[in-house]
């Protein structure tokens, strides 16, 4: 497996599906994850990102399409702990074994040495809790745990499943460094999920977003930011506008009295027109793209709306059965990037 | 693959379980050795089948005594051997470990055979305890009761031998039982209460019906019975009268037994390789 891991190992996803009964988890998904890089798979809860993953490690049978690892499916690596290391959400570990024994077990399968687990109980900042039964860890304390079992055999590729759920705030920061660390310092292949698009975007590199089990958006971050604006205001808009359209810069006039979205990303250029046209300038800085809001947009939209938050339960018997999606329990749009959404446990 | 099965014994010896059930085996074996030795030589009467008075002493040589007292917790063992073997699959789902243990051996094929072999070796360990038990409490009882503690020990050894033999063949059945039923609580419960409550009562209500007698001797405890052979060498009137109805030769027995095992795991191994764990 050096071979692969010195071009890269990526991870490819084609007209992935999973049924159970009757309900889609994940319906015809295709995407790539491109080597050495931190890939961001979002959605919100109960969107089939962890189905997907599961598919990924052979866990759960495809009812069509496949996942691969380097092109192979999980099953045929020889080690597959030497290619892939994969911290899941509901990993359990025996409550009357030490984290220590947990590593140990999983290292006897690839003859890793125990020197191993004690260097990353040390990297992942549990060396003296590992000696104790895994029942009374406390849930940071799990997830540090995992993280170390998915980096037991030094893999190329790395699958995070919502690595800072259950964090402390600290935890959570640690965690961004250490996923940092791990694929610029060691070019891995990383793939993280989650629910929540603001806590991956300082670390991931490119998007993959479903809802609903179906591809939403698939791109680097850079596309998902869009091109570059400027918020201007001024005291006579039209005459700026006019001006910046003089000298081939694109505008559109902002709710804000006064204000104008300029279509470029360079502040200084915007200021010296309007000095040259002789406005004053009240207010002149980069527009930022809510991340978040766009994230909701592109999963909450009419076609996206998740299902698994559609009220059928409280039909009131003899009632005809409302639309699909019609009684869609309304969350508020969040005003800001950093508007709390509710977090719950991923349903399945 | 060797790999594997290391990782399966570390399993098994990284836990209390790696003490506390040699313990049991072995406080088992000694303690209902002793309550049959008990019986049959220092009360050394007891009322048969047909109302007569049984004196086990007078009745039968040194070596059946002595048999019969060594295996007295046979049917504890083995059920804590069942015990074991279901513990070995339905723990990992209890604790969902079984995601770790698939992810570091995705061929679930590969998977069991080590699982069996790991079982077949944590079995022996337990099943030696439990002999060694057997021995001490039993012991005991004979030489209080003036029998002969190691009569013939050629031919007695035969008996630790197959006692450890039924309990690695209930050790298998128990895992098969582990593989098809994935919940841990419901496999207990369910191989608990066939073996000790179901299975003997339908045996024992089938010795009522000629034409399903023949059956009986083949449902797993009266096969376990067979295995052991204690009556070996005892005029067939006798075994009768202490409730061994023609049963079936001893290696037939273990046949019957392995096969049960064989069946579940098979059984179990065809669903387990198309389950979804999630």
């Amino acid at each position: 497996m050096n071979s692969a891991a010195a071009d890269g190992t990526g991870v490819s996803v084609r007209g992935l599906t999973k049924t159970f009964g009757s309900f889609r988890a994940v319906d015809d998904l295709t995407f790539e994850v491109r080597p050495g890089r931190v890939t961001g798979f979002l959605g919100p809860n109960g969107a089939g990102k962890t189905t997907t993953l599961r598919m990924l490690l052979g866990l759960i049978r495809p009812t069509a399409g496949e996942a691969l690892i380097g092109g192979h499916h999980y099953a045929d690596l020889q080690h597959p702990l030497q290619v892939v290391g994969a911290a899941l959400e509901a990993t359990g570990f025996h409550p009357g074994r030490s984290g220590r024994d947990h590593l140990r077990v999983l290292a006897a399968t690839h003859a890793i040495p125990d020197a191993r687990v004690d260097e990353l109980l040390e990297l992942v900042g549990i060396p003296a809790a590992a000696r104790k039964r895994a029942g009374d860890y406390s849930m940071g304390m799990r997830q540090r745990l995992g993280l170390a079992a998915a980096l037991l055999g030094d893999p190329q590729v790395l699958l995070l499943d919502e690595p800072a759920n259950g964090l402390d705030p600290e935890g959570i920061r640690w965690m961004r460094g250490f996923m940092r660390h791990l694929a610029r310092e060691q070019g891995k292949t990383v793939l993280v999920s989650s629910h929540l698009l603001g806590e991956v975007e300082q670390t991931v590199e490119d998007v993959v977003i479903i809802a609903n089990g179906h591809l939403v958006r698939e791109g680097t971050m850079d596309e998902l930011h869009g091109d570059p604006a400027v918020l201007v205001r001024t005291t006579d808009a039209p005459t700026l506008a006019a001006a910046l359209a003089r000298a081939g810069i694109a505008s559109a006039p902002e709710d804000q009295p006064g204000s104008l979205r300029v279509l470029t990303g360079d502040l200084a250029r915007v200021g010296d027109v309007a000095l040259a046209v002789g406005l004053p300038v009240h207010e002149l800085r980069p527009l930022r793209t809510d991340l978040e809001r766009l994230f909701l947009e592109l999963t909450e939209s009419p076609e996206h709306r998740n299902r698994n938050l559609e009220v059928t339960s409280t039909t009131p018997a003899g009632a005809a059965p409302a639309p699909t999606g019609a009684r869609h329990t309304d969350i508020p749009p969040p005003t800001g990037a950093d508007a709390p959404v509710p977090a719950q446990e991923e349903n399945r | 693959m060797t790999g594997l099965v290391r990782a399966e014994l570390l399993k098994y010896f990284t836990t209390r379980m790696s003490w506390s059930m040699p313990l049991t085996m072995f406080l088992v074996g000694a303690i209902f050795a002793a309550v049959q030795g008990l019986v049959l030589v220092l009360i050394g009467e007891f009322p048969g089948s047909g109302g007569e008075v049984i004196r086990p002493a007078e009745l039968f040589d040194d070596l059946t005594l002595a048999r019969m007292v060594y295996t007295g917790a046979i049917q504890m063992g083995y059920l804590l051997a069942l015990v074991l073997g279901i513990l070995a699959m339905g723990g990992e789902f209890r604790h969902r470990t079984i995601t770790s243990t698939l992810l570091s051996a995705p061929r679930r094929g590969r998977l069991l055979t080590a699982k069996v072999t790991g079982l077949v070796l944590v079995v022996l360990v337990n099943g030696v305890a439990f002999v060694a038990g057997s021995l001490l409490g039993g012991g005991i009882m004979l030489a209080v009761g003036d029998a002969a503690v190691f009569p013939e020990p050629g031919q007695l050894l035969g008996t630790p031998a197959k006692m450890l033999l039924i309990l690695v063949l209930w050790g298998l059945i128990g895992f098969g039982l582990g593989v098809l039923i994935p919940n841990q609580v419901i496999a207990l419960f369910v191989g608990i209460g066939v073996t000790l409550l179901i299975e003997p009562l339908l045996g024992f209500g089938l010795t009522f019906v000629d034409q399903l007698k023949e059956a009986a001797r083949y449902f797993p405890s009266q096969a376990t019975t067979s295995v052991l052979d204690l009556f070996a060498g005892v005029d067939d009137a006798t075994a009768q009268s202490m409730g061994s109805a023609d049963p079936l030769t001893w290696w037939v027995g273990a046949l019957v037994l392995l096969g049960y095992a064989a069946v579940m795991t098979l059984l179990g191994w065809v669903v387990t390789t198309r389950r979804d764990v999630s």
